[in-house]
């Protein structure tokens, strides 16, 4: 039986992160390539987890390590 | 493995595992310079200390800005923990990684803070694990999002973006995703950390990532369209 969109959803990440068989991944890129709304939601979910793994988006906050190496000098 | 631990301070060396997801290459808990390091610190050398934690600032931070979502009182929480765990250094028995011992000292630390600071806006941070994961999320219907991400980072209010809707994430996605997905640990070691399993570490990163989409990809989609770039095997950015 072809593979629904609910089907699909509950896949993402595992498409994403490379964790499922051969024959999934050939049944989710069939139904990808039929289905707009699907492209969309796996093209969206790559590219947000390609932005948070990005070190630019969650920086340290500036003078961080500074302030923990006082800290610890005054403390230990 | 343990080679350049100490030369790359933004990616812990114990969370790397060659940047991919979770393998069955066999695992070293602790390398010998941080073994050396906490030998040398416990008989007495406690000026070592910030070395051997410089290359766990972010991680710890980061984990401390999953639950408390502000970032003055995660820095404060980071160093909390960075003390305590000094104080219990001698109790760490190498049976989990370094960098996953700290994480779970500052996330203890953070619940705490989190109950002390903001008890009105407490949320429950000891779910039962599955009560909200097994209702089903319904993704969005979006346009296509075309811009290519490290393009789209240059502008900061993308990153802005990115920061708000991680703090929009209830707290057990949250932590999930701040683990896997900011900090690039793997399924494994975000179970161990998180004590749960790796099935649900799987369940609640899938929900977290589909509400990541829904809430960035309205905010940020339609500006700067540069090109197709279609996901590809292997192409995901822990390869």
């Amino acid at each position: 039986m072809a593979m629904n969109c609910r089907d699909l959803w509950r896949e993402v990440s595992n498409y994403i992160d490379d964790t499922i068989s051969a024959e999934a991944r050939a049944e989710m890129e069939l139904h990808l390539s039929q289905c707009r709304h699907c492209t969309a939601l796996i093209d969206g979910v790559h590219n947000v987890i390609v932005l948070v793994a990005d070190g630019r988006t969650f920086a340290l906050p500036t003078g961080f390590s500074s302030r923990l190496k006082e800290r610890l000098k005054r403390e230990l | 493995m343990t080679a350049n631990i100490f030369t790359m301070p933004d990616v812990p060396a114990t969370l790397q595992s060659s940047g991919s997801v979770a393998t069955n290459r066999p695992a070293e808990k602790v390398s010998p310079q941080e073994t050396e390091l906490i030998r040398r610190i416990l008989a007495g050398e406690k000026e070592l200390y910030y070395e051997l934690i410089a290359p766990y600032e972010r991680p710890v931070y980061l984990s401390a800005f999953a639950i408390l979502r502000n970032e003055a009182d995660a820095e404060d929480c980071a160093q909390d923990a960075f003390l305590k765990a000094f104080r219990y250094l001698g109790d760490f028995r190498g049976e989990s990684k370094f960098g996953s011992w700290l994480v779970r000292i500052v996330l203890n630390e953070a619940k705490m803070k989190l109950r002390k600071l903001r008890p009105a806006l407490y949320e429950s941070l000891d779910e039962p694990a599955g009560s909200q994961d097994e209702s089903e999320y319904i993704p969005q219907t979006l346009g296509d999002w075309r811009e290519i991400p490290s393009e789209t980072l240059e502008r900061k209010e993308v990153r802005e973006v990115l920061v708000e809707a991680v703090q929009k994430l209830s707290v057990i996605y949250r932590e999930v995703f701040v683990l896997r997905d900011i900090q690039g640990m793997d399924v494994a070691t975000t179970a161990q950390t998180l004590k749960v399993s790796e099935a649900v570490v799987k369940t609640r990163l899938l929900r977290a990532r589909l509400q990541m989409r829904d809430l960035v990809a309205p905010r940020i989609n339609g500006s700067n369209v540069l090109s197709r770039q279609p996901f590809k095997k292997g192409k995901n950015p822990w390869r």
